[in-house]
């Protein structure tokens, strides 16, 4: 042993990326397949607070792209978001 | 000979050594005189097919999605078969080479459907990766058994993979070929400005530069790299470290470096050009490959293609491609102090460094080129067809 404590096993992946991870699952990868709050809330079952909250940090990050369709907003994950989905299945 | 490629990841999906894989395969068999075909997921802004230097590529639209991860492997795979037998509707592929469990449900359809033999290429195991801790790596563990058992022949990277796949999946010796992964050279000889490059990723002209190039999760070992950070800039105060890659550790990995109280010499640029990457990789003053976990280890080839020591964990596939103290220098994996003294080795001596960066260049035009992994590959491709 080299006195170090392994710090990973520890490290827990943020949920927000979890959430992230759904969103490209489900297929809203790109601005024609983005969606709503409330079809996020259908598809991930999860509240839309919880919802919006991840949102905003995931849009601030760069992962998730917001636009404007039908007068409503909808989302989608971004090609940064989409690498850094990858990441963790390969 | 007709030869069908499956892969999840192809550029522009460029995930981890895969994609970089599967296109220098394709290249070398095309420039062998192979028919191929190359069928993957699509990504954003690339076409659903191209040709590309001899070989076609097809990308398969996932027209269903699903939250749950693998829920939506197996979608995918229903959509990947579709692809693939309207590809092969035009080709008639002689054999199929599949990449990873992440494809092997389509390949494995495939195999029985139109009678093909399927070869497999496991380029990890989740065994290696995760320590099977939860029900779905224990089912990613399975679908790997799988693929390994109906594949007509195996190939693996290093021969440490060989050992784990014989091992774990109690495969057959004489099932499993070791072909390592290839470079091309002649991407590290174009001419372009290190002073320029190194400024753009925050490095002055009279810093040194720290390499680490890779996914940001626990199995690349980053960690111990930045927790060897405080003890390198001790013995070199011009020492500037560049992260380069995505992961799902990244938020830690910055937390660390704000702990280590040296953030400000740290730059993680996130997922960069392949362009930046090589001229990037040309201008550093040394590549750090701290794995815990490595089946092969690419990044270290890179290094020793573009003329950069390599200090590397002494791990899998990098013990066999690099030479302690004549190809590269290893260290103790796990072990900042050990990445210390493996990166303050080759920064204070230049004469060591050089003679490393020949050595590392000569073994990389010998052993690595696409060219003889393309002849090797078509070696196995011709046992399972019964033509050797």
């Amino acid at each position: 042993m080299n006195g170090y404590p392994s710090v990973s096993p520890s490290v827990r992946m943020p949920e927000e990326f979890r959430f992230l991870c759904m969103l490209h699952n489900v297929g809203a990868t790109d601005p024609e397949r983005s969606l709503s709050v409330q079809e996020i809330a259908r598809w991930t079952d999860k509240e839309v607070p919880m919802i919006r909250d991840y949102l905003q940090k995931l849009q601030e990050l760069g992962y998730v792209q917001p636009i404007i369709s039908n007068e409503t907003e909808k989302y989608h994950v971004s090609i940064m978001g989409i690498r850094k989905v990858l990441t963790l299945y390969s | 000979m007709k030869v069908c490629l499956l892969s999840w990841e192809f550029p522009p999906r460029i995930v981890g050594g895969i994609a970089r894989h599967v296109f220098g395969l394709a290249n070398a068999l095309a420039r062998n005189g192979d028919e191929v075909g190359v069928v993957t997921l699509d990504f954003p802004g690339a076409p659903d097919y191209e040709d590309i230097e001899g070989f076609k590529v097809y990308r398969s639209k996932t027209e269903i999605g699903h939250p749950n991860f693998l829920t939506w492997v197996f979608l995918f795979n229903h959509f990947l078969e579709k692809t693939l037998a309207a590809a092969n509707r035009e080709f008639n592929y002689d054999i199929i080479h599949i990449h990873d469990w992440l494809v092997a449900p389509a390949g494995i359809g495939f195999k029985h459907l139109l009678s093909k033999p399927m070869i497999c290429t496991m380029h990890s195991t989740e065994h290696g990766r995760s320590s099977l801790h939860s029900p779905d790596t224990y089912m990613i563990d399975g679908m790997e058994w799988w693929a390994c058992y109906e594949a007509n022949g195996v190939i693996v990277t290093s021969n440490s993979m060989k050992g784990e796949i014989c091992g774990h999946f109690h495969v057959p010796d004489g099932k499993v070929d070791v072909i390592p992964n290839g470079i091309c050279p002649e991407k590290y000889e174009v001419k372009d400005d290190p002073w320029d490059t190194r400024r753009r990723f925050g490095v002055g002209d009279h810093e040194k530069m720290v390499l680490f190039v890779g996914r940001l999760v626990p199995q690349k070992g980053v960690e111990y790299l930045i927790r060897a950070v405080p003890r390198i800039s001790g013995r070199f105060p011009q020492a500037k470290f560049v992260i380069v890659g995505e992961g799902w550790m990244r938020s830690h990995l910055e937390w660390l470096a704000d702990k280590s109280g040296q953030r400000w010499r740290i730059n993680f640029t996130g997922f960069i050009s392949d362009q930046d990457l090589v001229a990037l990789t040309k201008s550093a003053d040394v590549l750090v490959v701290p794995s815990v976990y490595e089946p092969f280890g690419i990044v270290a080839l890179e290094g020793m293609a573009a003329g950069v020591p390599v200090v590397a964990s002494r791990v899998g596939g990098l013990a066999e491609i690099l030479e302690h103290d004549k190809t590269g220098v290893f260290v103790y994996s796990r072990n900042p102090y050990s990445i210390a003294w493996g990166v303050e080795r080759v920064l204070s001596d230049p004469g060591y460094k050089d003679w490393l960066v020949k050595n590392a260049h000569e073994t990389v035009r010998k052993r690595f080129s696409w060219e003889a992994i393309a002849r090797q590959t078509v070696d196995v491709y011709k046992k399972v067809l019964g033509d050797d």
